[in-house]
């Protein structure tokens, strides 16, 4: 028989060590996205409120920070709702993703002990959750927007800080998130620390209040460069600069890169300390 | 012949403390470090190779190292040293306790595992119905795993397995929990699986089983590979082995004590002893003879030492007949689903067949128990309880279930002539 036509024997599948199988990007995105909604999904699905909970919480926080900013300890600065609102939003993202991912790993034993799931999802998963809960919001700032302003071509470039962003929030997600599984005191280090923060930034008053000489405090936390990059391109108030906001960008592709390493390295032990 | 999963001189060692907390970091790592570290060595050595079509048991006592086999495979954990080689599409199904989230629905978390093994989202949502036809999960698909029954948890995993047309296939002693006609099923697709070329890596606890299935068999003892080769050997080699077991922890025999002798009628460890054996009728009363289709109790005391009670033993009970040996029953608290924490003092058994319809005979009620592997037996009687089925019947075999015949009508004579 010529040996064209010979019966190709059937291919046989490589082997490769156990558990090092990345998924293809799709099949990652798909696995993100599905994790994402059906968390979403669990959280609301059994309250009355249902998805306008987000937006409660948020609205309510608003509430009572215009309240005492505003009024009892009037800060003077000028449309401060919606001041507030653009930067209570983006820590918002900022504390609840980087609070999620600290628990993601350890609170999700079912998901680790599914032996295809990569684990590196679970963090990126933390940090999709809520944004989807501040996107929530959204209509309400731009009505806010709209109403005091006026809305500014810059919202249209706001997509590329949220990118930003969740590169900062993922590389310190998985940072935790591995951590965390071998420092059990990790997630309650992380939220002191987010505590603390939250006054350190720049969410209810105004990074040129502070005095000179402990602004740069405020300045080694890339959020404030964020909040004040939003502010800037939504109310038109001066922004952090190119240089700044470029230092912001090294350091969160430093964090994404970091974070990953870290996380890989330390997740094929996760299994046995959960 | 080609492979589809390999183990390569796997080592794989757990620190005994997990520190977790600066506390404990303290408390016990600096020390730790100073002296060099305590480590568990749980698999010592391992190396050998399933490959194409090879339907491989794994056998061994609970901590001898299947689990953490399975879980190395699986790429849940990794080994300390060697290497453990799989095809890319492996699925498995170690643990169904952990697999899924109870507050979501089935559907939603087949869905999760289908794309956990790298499915596209649109041909997930199309295997859906597959998935649940499979797993005869129709009508309660969209309930929250928290509502199925371990059964019905075993059939989800295995549909969507079933979908997956995985190369490798790691099974650990999960399928113990479905319905008998579900796991022949299970285990079709397996062979199935098989004969298509994979490769499957199957721990077990049911000896019967993985002699009837598998192909080969790895014997894991304290971590390391004991035994492997031809799956009937080697299970009886284990089967052999349990039984010099029992008999290298009777104690020596310091004369007959009433009816009993040890290492001659009775066997074990005597770390438990079982006492008062009784056999009553249904009134209760004490009784060596019973009409056959009648009441039994065999009631007895398992005792131990107050201060060194024994875990989980098992307590089993053996009818045969005493003509020619032939085991005509065989019971124990593990296949009732009956768990015993552990027994520390006194504590009774008793048994009640509300009719046993053995053919009237000679016959021996034998008792025992266990340790809690099956590893060797605490006490065991042999052929020392004697009972006398008594009845009218000439029938032959073993047991008489009630019955009754009935005979048609004669035929029409017509119909028999053409």
């Amino acid at each position: 028989m010529p040996a064209e036509f010979a019966v190709a024997p059937p291919l046989e599948p490589a082997l490769r060590p156990a558990g090092a199988r990345p998924l293809r990007p799709r099949a990652f995105t798909a696995l993100v996205l599905h994790l994402t909604a059906r968390q979403l999904k669990s959280s609301h699905h059994l309250t009355l409120l249902g998805w306008g909970w987000p937006v409660a919480r948020q609205l309510a926080q608003l509430a009572v920070l215009v309240f005492i900013f505003g009024n009892v300890f009037d800060l003077d600065i000028e449309n401060y709702p919606v001041f507030l609102f653009v930067g209570l939003m983006a820590w918002t993202w900022f504390s609840g993703a980087v609070s999620a991912a600290t628990s993601s790993v350890l609170t999700q034993r079912h998901l680790v002990m599914q032996p295809r799931l990569p684990s590196s999802v679970l963090p990126i998963v933390a940090a999709m959750v809520p944004l989807v809960d501040v996107l929530f919001a959204l209509p309400v700032l731009v009505l806010m927007l709209a109403l005091s302003t006026g809305l500014e071509w810059g919202l249209l470039a706001c997509p590329a800080l949220l990118v930003l962003q969740l590169a900062l929030v993922a590389g310190l997600g998985w940072l935790v998130a591995g951590v965390s599984v071998f420092l059990r005191d990790v997630p309650n280090l992380i939220g002191v620390a987010l505590m603390i923060l939250f006054y350190l930034t720049p969410v209810f008053y105004d990074r040129s209040r502070v005095p000179e000489r402990f602004r740069w405090i405020l300045d080694l936390n890339p959020m404030t460069t964020l909040i004040e990059a939003y502010r800037s391109l939504l109310l038109g108030t001066p922004g952090p600069g190119i240089v700044r906001l470029a230092v912001v960008a090294a350091v969160s592709v430093s964090f994404l890169v970091l974070g990953h390493r870290a996380f890989t390295r330390l997740a094929p032990r996760f299994a046995d300390r959960l | 012949m080609a492979e589809r999963i390999r183990f390569e001189e796997v080592w794989k060692a757990y620190p005994r403390w997990a520190a977790r907390t600066l506390r404990e970091t303290i408390d016990r790592r600096v020390p730790g470090l100073l002296g060099g570290g305590e480590q568990r060595w749980v698999l010592r050595d391992v190396s050998f190779s399933v490959s194409r079509g090879e339907f491989t048991g794994v056998i061994g006592l609970n901590g001898a190292g299947k689990s953490t086999l399975l879980r190395l495979a699986a790429g849940l954990s990794s080994p300390s040293r060697g290497r453990v080689l799989l095809p890319e599409e492996t699925a498995a199904i170690l643990n169904l306790g952990d697999l899924f989230d109870l507050a979501l629905t089935g559907r939603e978390n087949a869905l999760t595992t289908a794309l956990a093994a790298g499915v596209l989202a649109r041909r997930a949502r199309a295997l859906m119905p597959e998935i649940i036809a499979f797993a005869e999960l129709e009508g309660f698909e969209d309930a929250p795993l928290r509502t199925y029954s371990d059964g019905m948890r075993l059939r989800l995993a295995f549909g969507v397995l079933a979908q997956l047309a995985p190369d490798a296939l790691l099974l650990d002693e999960v399928m113990a929990v479905g319905d008998v006609r579900f796991r022949e099923k299970c285990l079709d697709y397996v062979r199935q699986r098989c004969a298509d070329g994979a490769g499957v890596l199957f721990a077990s606890h049911s000896l019967d089983e993985v002699a009837r299935e598998c192909s080969r068999v790895v014997w894991l003892e304290a971590g390391a590979v004991r035994a492997i080769g031809e799956a009937e050997a080697v299970v009886a080699e284990y089967r052999d082995a349990m039984h010099s077991e029992t008999r290298a922890r009777t104690p020596a025999p310091n004369g007959p004590s009433g009816e009993f002798e040890l290492r001659r009628n009775r066997f074990g460890s005597q770390e438990a002893t079982i006492e008062h054996v009784e056999l009553r009728d249904g009134l209760g009363r004490p009784v060596s003879e019973m009409t056959s289709g009648g009441p039994l109790e065999v009631s007895f005391v398992v005792r131990t030492a107050p201060d060194r009670p024994v875990v989980a033993p098992i307590v089993g009970l053996t009818i045969s007949r005493a003509l020619d040996g032939i085991g005509c029953y065989d019971t124990n608290t593990v296949n009732d689903g009956l768990a015993v924490q552990q027994i520390a003092g006194e504590r009774r058994f008793t048994l009640r067949f509300e009719r046993l319809d053995l053919i009237p005979g000679e016959y021996f009620i034998d008792v025992g128990a266990y340790e809690r592997e099956w590893r060797y037996a605490y006490d065991y009687h042999w052929h020392v309880h004697p009972l006398r089925v008594v009845g009218s019947s000439s029938d032959g075999g073993v047991f008489r279930p009630p019955h009754c015949w009935e005979v048609g009508e004669p035929a029409a004579s017509s119909t028999a002539r053409s």
